[in-house]
C-alpha cells in the first residue's frame, strides 16, 4: 500500500496525524520567545587585567605581551587583538564561528595558569569575558531629577531595582552613572605636620574607630547576655569629633585638621537627560526569556512603580527592543498575511473552483506550522529571520499540492470517481513532484551548512525553507488526495451554458495560452534571430553589473545615532561638558525629529569591566540620539547625521568625531567602513603614517568619520625618586609611592554603615593642597624614625607624555584608520579609492597596511556565496541529471539561471539598489525557482517526444500546456515577495533587496527562459532522438535480415 | 460456462467491482497494475513516465445467460469516457473442477 492510497481510504486517520501537526505547531509557537534576531554568541572572548598604576607601555610588555602569547595556542583560534592602555589589558580572542567558546573558555582559563606566575605581583587576576547577545540589554532608561538628586540612587534601588528584579524573565536591572556616595577626610598638610600626625595614621585611626567587637558573653542570674562593643559610626558627623592625638595638653580632633564631607563621589562623568543631570536604568533578560512578553511586564510594573516615586524623577525611555521587535514583527505578519493573500487569490484565479482552491491553500498554514515546531525543538524564537524565511517560502509550498491537484481534477473530470481519481492521479505524478522538491532541497539545505555570522542568518532560512518544502510536499501527496476525495465532486449538470469564471478569466488565460503557442512557434522556426538577440540582451545586462555598488549588508535606519566627540586631550571634563551644551543646543534647534538626547561627557574614574566596552576620558562627548518612527519624519537618519556632522565640522575645539547610525546590535547592518591597519613596532612612525592617511582620506568626497585609532599622546606627571636619597631616609619605592598615592588619590580607611549599605570613607589632602607641581613636590612623608620630609628633597616631579592606548593584532602593534561611507558612496567604491591613496604613501621597511573592516568582511561574504552558489549548482545539477536521465538536459536549465541573473542585475540597475550579501541570497534564491520552471517545460516536452510527437509539435504543445502552471508558480512568488520589497517600514531595508533581486530576476527569466528554453531544445534534442532510434536499430539488426 | 476477461484502466476498478456485484457476479480473478496498449487508438497504459496510467485485468467465470447482461454493463461503463477505457473479452469454458 502507497503512502497516497492510505491517506484517501484512511481519512479519518490522516485528517488525525495533520491535525496532531497543528496542534504541536500551535503548541510550539505558544511557547516561542518573540526576539529580533537569532541568539548568536558572537566568537570573542575578552581578557582583562587590571594593573594599577602601570601605563601603556608597562602594560604592554609586562601583561599584554606575556598573555597574548600565553594564549596563542588556544584550539580555533582566528585572531587576537590586545588593548593596552593606563592600568589596564584588555586582550581579545577571536574564534571561528563554529568553535566552542565553552571549551575555548576552559582551555583559555588553562593557559592563563601558566601566566599568571609571570605577571607582576600587584596585578590582579585576569578575568575571562564572553559576550552574548542575550544578554543586552532589553529596556534602557534615562532617569533624571532636580530636587530628589542626590537621592535618586537610593530611591531607585529601593523602589524601582528591587521590586523589578522580582519580575519573571528578568535577568538583571542596574543603575548605571549613580554617584554614589562617598566620606571625604580632607586634611590641611600644613595642620598635619604641625601635629606631626600623617595621613596613614588618620586612616588607620578611623579604621580602628569604627569598630563593634563581639566580646563573649556573661551569665548573670537565669540568663546568658551576650556582650558586644560597639563603636561604628551611627552617624558621618562622629567622625568629627574623633580625637586624633594630644598637643600641649590640649585634645586634637579631627575636625580641627581635616574638613569631613559626606557627599556624591566626585566624578569625572556628567551625564544629561535632555539637559538635567540623572542616570541611567538598565534592564537585562535571562537567556531564553521571551523579550517581548519580559519587557512588557517590566513596563507595566515600571508604571506602578513610578507612582510611588517624588514627582520631580522622570523617566525617558532611551531604548526599547520590545517595542522594536513588536513593530518588525508586526511588519512581517502583516507581509506574510499579504503574501497569503496574494497566493490564495493567484490560485483562486487560475484553477476557477472554490474547493480547489481551499484543499491548496490549507497546505500553507500546515506547512509554516511545521517551521514553528523545528523553531522550537531547536531552541529558536520568532525573530524578523525566521519570519522572513516564511514569506519566502509561502510562495513554493502551494506549487506541490497545485500539481497533485490538477491530475486529480483531470482525472474527475475524464470521468472517474473521485476516489479512484485521487490515488491514481496522484500515484501517476508523485515521483515527480519529489524530484522538483529536491531540487528547491537542493538550493536550501547548503545553506545550513553556511559558517560565519551570515551563516547565523542563512541556517535558519535554509531549514525553514528545507522543512516547509518537504512538509508541504508530504501533504501534497497525502492530504491532497484526500481531501481531493472527500470534497471534490464531479459537476453532474451540463447546461451547455458556461459560467461567469469560464467566459471571463479562461477565455484570457486560453488567449494567452494561444499568444504563447505562436511565439514559441516563431520562434523555434527562427533560431538565428532568437540566439543572437538573447544573447546580446544577456552580454547587455552583464556589462551593467559593473557599474552596479557593492556592500556587505544593506543599512538601516534605527532611528536612533550616536555621537562621539573627541577634544583637545586632557580637557578637563567641565570644559567637555560646556561643548556638549553647545552641540545639544544646536541639535535641539536644527532637529526637532530627534526625540530624546542623552549626553555623557568625561569618564568615570571607576572604569572597571565597562572599560571593556567603552572608551572614554575626560576628553571625550558621547551622545545618543532617538528619532520619531520613520512615518513620523521626512529626513533619513543619514541625512540628519549629516546636518550633525557640519556643526561638528566647524566648532574649533572638536578634534575629531564620529558618527554612527547604527546602535551595536545589528547584523553587520553596522559599520559600512574600511579601514587601513598599520603594524609597525616605532609609535613615532605608525602614528605619523597613521596621519598621513588619515589626511588623504579625508581628501576623498564620500568618506566620513576619517579616525584614528591611536590617541594623541597624554601630557602626564611622574614623580622620580632618587634611591639613594630613599634609603638614606630608610624608605623605599613602595612606601614613598603609596604615601603619594595616600595624599592625592586618597586612603579608603574604613567603611560608613547606613541601613544595610556600605560607603567608604576616604581620607586624603584636601584639594587646594593637591592642585600644582609645587603641592606634590611639598607632601610630606614620615620616615620610619618620625621624621618629616618632603617629596622635593627625595626626587623630581617631570612632565612627560605617553601614548594612552596600544593596540596590537596578531602580536603587532597597530593603529587602524578607519573611514566610513557617507550616503551616496558605496562601499566597494570607497575602498577602491582607499586604495588608490594608499598606494601614494611612502612606507618604511618596518611599517605595513593592509585593508579590513567591513570591506574585508564583504570580500568574505562573497567568497562565501561563491563558494555556496557552486555546490548548490552542482547539487541542482546532480538532481535533474537524474531526473532526466541525461547529461546535456540540465544545461537547458541551467540556461536559465543565468537570464534569471540578467534580471537581478536589471532589477538592482533599475531601483538604485546596491548588490548586498542579501541580495546575493535573493540570487541564490532564485536558481531554486527558476529551475522548477525549465523542468516543468522540458519534463513536458520530453514526455510527448517519447510519445512520439513531432518535435517543433512537441515543444509547442508542451510550452502552451505548461505555460499556466509556470505563470501561477512565479506570479505567487512574485505576489509573496512584493510586501517585502516594497516595505518602507523599521528593519525593511535589510529584506527589500532580497525582495526585489528575486522579483526582478523572476520576471525577467520567465519571460526569457519562457522563449529561450523550447529554442535551445530544438537545437539540441532532435540530434539526441535521432540517435536513440538509430541506436536501437544497430542493437536488434535480427529484423533487417 | 463462459470467462469474460475485462481489462481496464485503473480508475474504473470501484466501478466494475460494484458492477459485479450488481449482476451478481461472485467469483473472479483479478491481475492489478498490468501493462498494456490498444490496437487501434488506446493510449498504452505502461506505467512510466512517458504512460503513466496502469490497468487493472478480471477474469469472471460466468453463465452463459449472464454474460449479454455483463457486457453491456461493460458497454455503459464505457460509454462515460471512452478515453478511460475498458475492454471485455469472452471466452468458452470447457471445462472445470
Amino acid at each position: 500500500m502507497s503512502i497516497y492510497s492510505t491517506a484517501v481510504k484512511k481519512p479519518v486517520s490522516t485528517i488525525m496525524i495533520f491535525i496532531a501537526v497543528i496542534v504541536f505547531g500551535n503548541y510550539s509557537l505558544l511557547y516561542l520567545p518573540v526576539d529580533m534576531y537569532p541568539e548568536i554568541e558572537p566568537p570573542y572572548i575578552t581578557v582583562m587585567t587590571t594593573y594599577v598604576g602601570a601605563n601603556a607601555e608597562e602594560i604592554e610588555t609586562n601583561v599584554t605581551k606575556l598573555i597574548e602569547d600565553g594564549l596563542n595556542s588556544v584550539d580555533d583560534l582566528k585572531e587576537v587583538t590586545s588593548r593596552s592602555e593606563d592600568n589596564v589589558s584588555v586582550v581579545t580572542l577571536e574564534f571561528d564561528w563554529e568553535a566552542d567558546l565553552t571549551e575555548a573558555v576552559n582551555d583559555i582559563r588553562d593557559a592563563l595558569e601558566f601566566v599568571k606566575d609571570k605577571l607582576p605581583d600587584d596585578a590582579e587576576s585576569p578575568l575571562i569575558f564572553k559576550f552574548n547577545t542575550s544578554s543586552f540589554p532589553i529596556l534602557f532608561y534615562a532617569v533624571n531629577a532636580n530636587e530628589s538628586f542626590n537621592g535618586l540612587e537610593k530611591i531607585l534601588e529601593e523602589k524601582i531595582v528591587n521590586p523589578l528584579n522580582r519580575v519573571n524573565g528578568i535577568g538583571s536591572v542596574s543603575v548605571i552613572g549613580a554617584p554614589g556616595r562617598r566620606i571625604y577626610v580632607e586634611c590641611d598638610p600644613l595642620k598635619l605636620d604641625a601635629y606631626g600626625i600623617t595621613v596613614e595614621q588618620i586612616g588607620q585611626l578611623i579604621g580602628t574607630e569604627n569598630m563593634n567587637v563581639p566580646s563573649g558573653h556573661i551569665k548573670m542570674g537565669q540568663f546568658d547576655y551576650q556582650l558586644r562593643v560597639e563603636g561604628e559610626f551611627n552617624d558621618s558627623y562622629e567622625l568629627e569629633k574623633l580625637v586624633v592625638g594630644n598637643n600641649n595638653g590640649k585634645t586634637v580632633y579631627l575636625k580641627d585638621i581635616a574638613s569631613i564631607r559626606d557627599v556624591k563621589r566626585e566624578k569625572e562623568l556628567d551625564e544629561r537627560f535632555e539637559g538635567n543631570p540623572g542616570m541611567r536604568l538598565m534592564i537585562m533578560k535571562q537567556s531564553g526569556a521571551n523579550t517581548v512578553q519580559v519587557a512588557n511586564d517590566a513596563k507595566k510594573m515600571l508604571e506602578e512603580l513610578k507612582e510611588s516615586l517624588p514627582p520631580d524623577v522622570n523617566f525617558f525611555e532611551i531604548m526599547d527592543s520590545s517595542s522594536d521587535i513588536e513593530k518588525s514583527i508586526n511588519n512581517l505578519s502583516q507581509t506574510l498575511m499579504f503574501a497569503l493573500i496574494f497566493v490564495v487569490l493567484v490560485v483562486l484565479l487560475f484553477l476557477g473552483k472554490w474547493r480547489a482552491t481551499f484543499i491548496i491553500v490549507l497546505t500553507i498554514p500546515i506547512s509554516l506550522i511545521v517551521s514553528f515546531t523545528y523553531l522550537f525543538v531547536s531552541g529558536n524564537s520568532i525573530n524578523i529571520i525566521s519570519l522572513s524565511s516564511l514569506s519566502i517560502a509561502i510562495g513554493m509550498v502551494v506549487d506541490d499540492a497545485i500539481v497533485v491537484l490538477e491530475n486529480i481534477i483531470k482525472h474527475i473530470e475524464r470521468g472517474s470517481s473521485p476516489r479512484e481519481a485521487a490515488i491514481y492521479a496522484t500515484k501517476e505524478v508523485w515521483l515527480s513532484v519529489i524530484a522538483t522538491t529536491l531540487v528547491v532541497v537542493a538550493v536550501f539545505f547548503p545553506l545550513t551548512l553556511v559558517g560565519g555570522q551570515t551563516g547565523v542568518l542563512f541556517k535558519q532560512l535554509g531549514w525553514i525553507v528545507t522543512i516547509t518544502v518537504v512538509t508541504s510536499t508530504i501533504a501534497a501527496i497525502t492530504l491532497t488526495p484526500m481531501l481531493s476525495a472527500q470534497m471534490l465532486r464531479l459537476k453532474e449538470s451540463k447546461t451547455g451554458k458556461r459560467s461567469f469564471y469560464d467566459r471571463t478569466v479562461v477565455r484570457v488565460l486560453e488567449s494567452i495560452d494561444n499568444g504563447y503557442a505562436k511565439i514559441v512557434n516563431w520562434s523555434i522556426h527562427h533560431k538565428k534571430v532568437i540566439i543572437p538577440l538573447v544573447t546580446v540582451i544577456f552580454v547587455g545586462t552583464m556589462m551593467l553589473a559593473g557599474s552596479l555598488k557593492f556592500e556587505n549588508m544593506p543599512e538601516q535606519d534605527q532611528s536612533g545615532m550616536e555621537v562621539n566627540v573627541e577634544l583637545q586631550t586632557g580637557m578637563r571634563v567641565e570644559e567637555s561638558m560646556a561643548t556638549a551644551r553647545e552641540i545639544e543646543a544646536y541639535i535641539q534647534k536644527e532637529m526637532p525629529e530627534v526625540k530624546l538626547t542623552y549626553t555623557s561627557s568625561g569618564s568615570d574614574d571607576e572604569g572597571g569591566i565597562s572599560s571593556i566596552m567603552f572608551e572614554s576620558a575626560t576628553h571625550t562627548i558621547n551622545m545618543r540620539l532617538k528619532l520619531v518612527d520613520i512615518s513620523d519624519r521626512n529626513r533619513s537618519v543619514w541625512d540628519l547625521a549629516d546636518v550633525v556632522r557640519e556643526k561638528l565640522e566647524v566648532l574649533p575645539e572638536i578634534i575629531s568625531y564620529t558618527v554612527s547610525t547604527s546602535s551595536g546590535m545589528s547584523f553587520g547592518g553596522g559599520s559600512n567602513g574600511v579601514d587601513v591597519e598599520i603594524f609597525g613596532y616605532d609609535i613615532k612612525t605608525t602614528t605619523r603614517i597613521a596621519n598621513e592617511i588619515a589626511g588623504r582620506l579625508k581628501t576623498i568626497n564620500g568618506a566620513a568619520d576619517v579616525k584614528i585609532s591611536r590617541e594623541k599622546e597624554k601630557p602626564q606627571l611622574q614623580v622620580i625618586f632618587d634611591r639613594d636619597k630613599l634609603s638614606e631616609y630608610g624608605l623605599n619605592t613602595a612606601t614613598a609611592s603609596m604615601a603619594v598615592r595616600n595624599r592625592i588619590s586618597g586612603m579608603i580607611a574604613s567603611k560608613f554603615r547606613e541601613e544595610g549599605d556600605e560607603y567608604d570613607i576616604v581620607v586624603r589632602y584636601d584639594e587646594k593642597a593637591r592642585n600644582t607641581i609645587a603641592d606634590i613636590e611639598n607632601i610630606t612623608i614620615m620616615t620610619p624614625t618620625g621624621k618629616l620630609v618632603r617629596v622635593s628633597e627625595l626626587g623630581t616631579v617631570e612632565e612627560y607624555w605617553a601614548p594612552p592606548r596600544i593596540e596590537r593584532k596578531q602580536r603587532q602593534r597597530m593603529v587602524t584608520v578607519s573611514a566610513v561611507a557617507a550616503k551616496g558612496l558605496a562601499l566597494s567604491d570607497l575602498a577602491e579609492l582607499v586604495k588608490t591613496e594608499l598606494k601614494e604613501v611612502d612606507l618604511p621597511g618596518d611599517v605595513w597596511i593592509s585593508v579590513g573592516g567591513a570591506y574585508q568582511d564583504m570580500q568574505e561574504n562573497a567568497r562565501d556565496l561563491g563558494l555556496l552558489f557552486l555546490i548548490i549548482i552542482i547539487l541542482v545539477y546532480i538532481v535533474m541529471a537524474s531526473q532526466f536521465e541525461s547529461l546535456k538536459m540540465p544545461f537547458i536549465i541551467m540556461l536559465s539561471i543565468l537570464f534569471s541573473f540578467s534580471g537581478v542585475v536589471l532589477a538592482l540597475y533599475i531601483t538604485d539598489t546596491t548588490m548586498s550579501t542579501i541580495a546575493m541570497l535573493g540570487a541564490i534564491l532564485l536558481v531554486g525557482i527558476v529551475v522548477k520552471n525549465g523542468i516543468v517545460m522540458i519534463d513536458f516536452m520530453n514526455l510527448l517526444r517519447e510519445r512520439g510527437v513531432e518535435l517543433h509539435e512537441a515543444v509547442v504543445t508542451a510550452c502552451r500546456s505548461r505555460l499556466r502552471p509556470i505563470l501561477m508558480t512565479a506570479m505567487t512568488t512574485i505576489l509573496g515577495m512584493m510586501p517585502m520589497a516594497l516595505s518602507v517600514s523599521e528593519g525593511s531595508e535589510i529584506w527589500a533587496p532580497m525582495g526585489i533581486t528575486v522579483i526582478g530576476g523572476l520576471l525577467f527569466s520567465t519571460v526569457i527562459t519562457l522563449v529561450i528554453v523550447p529554442v535551445v531544445y530544438v537545437l539540441m534534442a532532435r540530434k539526441g532522438a535521432r540517435n536513440k532510434k538509430a541506436k536501437l536499430a544497430k542493437t536488434f539488426k535480427f529484423m533487417e535480415a | 460456462m463462459k470467462s469474460v476477461f475485462i481489462v481496464y484502466n485503473q480508475a474504473n476498478t470501484e466501478r466494475v467491482e460494484y458492477m459485479l456485484d450488481k449482476l451478481g457476479i461472485r467469483g473472479f480473478t483479478q491481475w492489478e497494475d498490468v501493462k498494456g496498449r490498444g490496437s487501434v487508438d488506446g493510449e498504452p497504459r505502461m506505467g512510466t513516465h512517458t504512460w503513466p496510467e496502469m490497468n487493472t485485468a478480471l477474469m469472471a467465470i460466468v453463465q452463459d445467460e449472464k454474460v449479454e447482461e455483463l457486457l453491456s454493463a461493460v458497454k455503459k461503463l464505457d460509454d462515460i469516457n471512452h478515453e478511460v477505457g475498458v475492454k471485455a473479452f469472452v471466452w468458452e469454458i470447457l471445462q472445470m473442477v
